[in-house]
């Protein structure tokens, strides 16, 4: 380890990015800040582009948040390269801070106390000096597995056995069971089935609370799928999961957060 | 206090009060009433007319007469007052008179009839008007109807009367529920542990990394504070003291967001001291920054104004951020809107109101609409 430890700040509030800095000066005087950015997008970019050894990653930040940001670049990550450590980096209520120790994730509480970042930094300088390759990405998808299921809404007793979905002017019904997948397009869900596709107006995650979780897998931030319908699960090239449907071409891509869901039995 | 003082025509079609947009059924329960009055007075005048002006005998020939005479004046006066006029207006005198008149006539004339009918006699002394012995007697179902009459009014006047007061009373009790409620809100809302604790994280950082500029931002802090308790104690503000307000939240908010939040201010000169409820604004320029700014990656720009419109004092909040349709931009039931449309309708009536609108360039626009003393 004779190149410095680099790391990359998101925070949205930028006296607390710089706040954060300091500290981390003082504390860990070797390790280099190499990118400071306000929002989960630019994160993401930054590090793919830097692949930096430590990220510190506000939840709650404009357009994409921390634990968003941290997934896709789990996705995006290239397989050569060690994953960065993760810390999270969150106001006291953004998130049960149970959920965090329940998934033993690195997080650290705004105001930053010096004690606390310190006790952090000496956890991260044992991790990085007995780094497994890859290891680190493991253990972030072990966290985001138990975060991101915390921050979902509660499933709701009815379910959904029936999709209204307006196609022009006539409101088209779609059973359940007809279902391919769900994808989710900005504001809309776009509910795919053999014969077609519709749009309806509502969040994944709300669909999410009114689906036969034994039926309807979410295989992706944006992708929920009928497992009935999944015909085979394959690497590319790349080592990125994909799904092959029963009646259609295109090929659905699984998150590495969701790939144990298809591991051989 | 003159801008809290409820006027009348403020009454008549308020948001607590029931709107009188549907026709009211027929009183029939009033009728009812008015019937078992009616019975009691038939009794009296068949007492009166037996004992004091006849010879004490035949009280039950002289009961039926009177049931057949009061029973139809009753029913044409009691009947058309409550089909013209319900039991809620007040008939005009002379048109009412006019009624009593034609129920009189009518009562004394076919009651008269109907019991000789009933009693199998002849009773032309009492129908055949121009005799001496009908014109008294018309006289005298004229002074009890008409007696009759003045106290089925007055008692319903009575009654609208207390109807009024009890209605007065709830508008009162509702002012007066949504003022505590607004007052707990500020308290909890304001004084919010996530902004404090927010600004506090801020203010932690900028103590190290620039004290002028933290002994700045505690000042603000301070005046935020300030301002929020003592206008949750005090029954209105002035427009000034509102603005400064706003001028304290949004500088913390500025630190807090960097270069992604501006704002400007429009309060012009002759509308300084204008008294409004306090804490008005508050919640709207909460939601710009929440709901409108926020979320965005490049932030933008809120302007707090007021101006006058003719009798109508228009605040308006206004953001460029992602517009009313773009969803919640963090968890929190959208109550902020609706408490102060709910507060300012309570304190003026329809005259108020509270609207989020589209900005055509783009954002948000929050308004509240108040009525404004005239000068």
């Amino acid at each position: 380890m004779n190149d410095k430890t680099t790391a990359l700040i998101a925070e949205d509030e930028p006296i607390l990015a710089a706040t954060l800095a300091a500290t981390l000066g003082r504390l860990w005087p070797e390790l280099a800040i190499v990118a400071s950015v306000g929002h989960g997008q630019a994160a993401l970019e930054r590090a793919l582009a830097l692949q930096p050894d430590v990220l510190f990653l506000d939840i709650k930040m404009p357009g994409k948040t921390g634990l968003e940001a941290a997934e896709e670049l789990a996705e995006q990550w290239p397989g050569s390269k060690p994953f960065p450590q993760v810390v999270f980096v969150t106001a006291y209520d953004d998130y049960a801070v149970q959920a965090f120790d329940n998934a033993a994730a690195d997080y650290v509480l705004k105001p930053v106390s010096d004690e606390r970042l310190a006790r952090t930094v000496r956890r991260l300088k044992e991790r990085l000096g007995t780094r497994p390759a890859g290891g680190g990405m493991d253990a972030l998808l072990e966290q985001l597995r138990a975060l991101v299921p915390a921050t979902a809404p509660a499933a709701r007793p009815e379910r959904l056995s029936l999709i209204r979905a307006a196609v022009g002017n006539q409101v088209r019904m779609i059973p359940i069971g007809d279902v391919l997948y769900f994808e989710a397009l900005d504001k809309y869900v776009n509910v795919v089935t053999c014969d077609g596709e519709a749009l309806i107006r509502t969040s994944l995650k709300e669909l999410l609370a009114q689906l036969d979780e034994t039926c309807f897998w979410q295989v992706h931030r944006g992708t929920i799928v009928n497992s009935a319908a999944v015909l085979a699960a394959q690497r590319d090239e790349l080592g990125k999961l994909t799904l092959q449907l029963r009646g259609r071409p295109e090929k659905v891509r699984v998150s590495p957060l969701y790939a144990h869901l298809f591991r051989q039995m | 206090m003159r801008y809290l003082f409820i006027s009348h025509d403020a009454m008549t079609d308020s948001a607590i009060a029931a709107p009188a947009a549907t026709p009211r059924p027929f009183p029939w329960r009033r009728l009812a009433l008015d019937a078992a009055a009616l019975a009691v007075l038939i009794v009296i005048c068949a007492l009166i007319i037996t004992y004091a002006f006849g010879n004490g005998s035949q009280f039950l020939r002289n009961l039926a007469i009177s049931a057949c005479i009061g029973s139809i004046a009753f029913s044409i006066i009691d009947g058309v007052r409550l089909w013209v006029w319900r039991d809620e207006r007040r008939p005009h005198w002379l048109a009412f008179a006019a009624l009593v008149g034609v129920g009189v006539v009518a009562g004394q004339v076919l009651g008269a009839r109907l019991a000789g009918l009933l009693l199998g006699m002849e009773l032309r002394e009492l129908h055949t008007l121009g005799t001496t012995r009908t014109s008294g007697m018309l006289l005298f179902t004229l002074l009890t109807t008409g007696g009759a009459s003045l106290y089925y009014t007055s008692r319903d006047r009575l009654i609208r009367a207390q109807a009024a007061a009890a209605q007065e009373k709830a508008r009162a009790e509702a002012i007066e529920r949504q003022a505590l409620q607004a007052q707990l809100q500020l308290l909890q809302a304001q004084i919010e542990p996530h902004m404090l604790f927010n600004t506090l994280a801020n203010l932690q950082g900028l103590i190290a990394l620039d004290p002028a500029r933290a002994q700045r931002m505690l000042d603000q802090l301070i005046q935020f504070l300030r301002g929020t308790l003592s206008s949750s104690r005090a029954e209105t503000t002035t427009l000034a003291q509102e603005f400064a307000l706003q001028e304290a939240y949004l500088g913390l908010m500025a630190v807090r967001m960097g270069e992604r939040l501006t704002y400007s201010f429009d309060l012009p000169e002759a509308l300084r001291g204008q008294r409004i409820p306090p804490m008005l604004l508050q919640p709207l320029v909460e939601n710009a920054i929440a709901h409108g700014l926020e979320p965005t990656i490049a932030g933008g720009h809120v302007t707090v104004a007021a101006r006058r419109d003719g009798d109508r004092l228009v605040l308006s909040v206004t953001d460029d951020g992602r517009g009313p349709d773009a969803g919640p931009g963090k968890e929190g039931t959208n109550v902020g809107l609706a408490n102060t449309r709910e507060r300012v309708k309570a304190l003026f009536g329809a005259r108020a109101d509270v609207t989020l609108a589209a900005n055509p360039g783009g954002g948000a626009i929050a308004s509240i609409v108040l009525p404004i003393d005239q000068p």
